[in-house]
């Protein structure tokens, strides 16, 4: 007559040994990658940024910053709205007004915003079209600009 | 007289248990932040540009039109240049003068930037560029890109020129 086993004997233990393995290679993998890069926000898919052999930022993006983007043919599009000449100035205005009741600021047009703009500029707008949303935001009082570009890939 | 040889008794082998299951909850706890924080890898950067409003800010005219001198006098050296970008009428680029010397190509513009950069050790080196109106942003943008990569300490833009 065969001899019958306990319960207990028959228990599987699974074998986490792998399984841990694996998950610590990815955790390092990840975390070599956490700080290899980071997108900066506002991508417009239609926005092509031009290619540039740019340095690296030596700083990290201050925390108070407006994106903004202008197309191919130079308009100034937020929020997936185009807006060019007066529309555009206003629209500076506008944003310049905001911030200066937030900061509570002193209403005079002239005095200098902390916001640093981000523009992502498509690669096929005429410069001046560029310079000139610069000047319309530097008229409304920011002086901090970022103009977005992708890096050369050098051999 | 021999020695009496005691039999050894064989002890029950000992297991000690390794506890495996918290050291991977909080491996899986790791894993699932990062997965959660992770962000591919971009090519995206950016150029910082300071445009104060004020004309008085940027560097004088006759100082940004001196051309760049090799010369081991560090202090005779101008830290003030201004590049000009033409652009030819489809909006390509057609020439680069550095003060007033053509430049061949973006890349020769950032090789001497690179060495004039280097000539003028830490003294800082501010550089107006000044592309034509209907000039392509990405052929301004490649210029601009030149400048900070050969380590601008800041870089102006006036109004464009006419073409």
């Amino acid at each position: 007559m065969p001899r019958r086993h306990s319960r207990a004997d028959d228990r599987l233990d699974p074998n986490l040994t792998p399984l841990l393995d694996v998950v610590l290679q990815l955790i390092t993998f990840f975390m070599m990658l956490v700080h290899f890069g980071s997108r900066i926000e506002g991508a417009e898919a239609s926005i092509r940024l031009p290619i540039a052999p740019a340095a690296l930022p030596s700083g990290d993006l201050v925390l108070e910053r407006l994106v903004v983007a202008v197309n191919a043919d130079g308009d100034l599009v937020v929020g997936g709205h185009a807006r060019s000449g007066a529309a555009a100035a206003t629209w500076w205005n506008e944003q310049a007004g905001i911030r200066r009741k937030e900061l509570k600021l002193a209403a005079a047009p002239g005095q200098e915003l902390a916001t640093q703009v981000i523009l992502r500029g498509d690669r096929d707008a005429p410069y001046g079209t560029i310079r000139q949303t610069l000047k319309t935001a530097q008229a409304a009082g920011f002086v901090h600009f970022s103009l977005v570009v992708e890096r050369e890939e050098r051999p | 007289m021999t020695a009496r040889r005691v039999p050894l008794r064989s002890r029950p082998v000992e297991t000690i248990p390794f506890p495996v299951t918290p050291m991977l909850d909080m491996a899986f706890q790791l894993l699932a932040f990062f997965i959660l924080t992770f962000q591919p890898p971009t090519r995206e950067t950016r150029i910082d540009l300071d445009l104060p409003a004020t004309a008085a800010a940027l560097p004088s005219g006759e100082a940004s039109e001196t051309s760049v001198v090799p010369s081991t006098d560090v202090d005779i050296l101008e830290t003030d240049l201004t590049i000009h970008a033409h652009s030819q009428p489809n909006g390509d680029l057609r020439s680069l003068r550095l003060g007033g010397v053509d430049v061949p190509s973006v890349a020769v513009l950032e090789d001497r930037l690179r060495k004039y950069r280097a000539l003028l050790e830490n003294r800082p080196l501010r550089i107006q560029v000044i592309p034509d109106a209907r000039l392509h942003y990405g052929e301004a943008a490649r210029v601009l890109g030149a400048c900070s990569a050969a380590g601008a300490t800041s870089i102006r833009l006036p109004e464009p020129s006419n073409p």
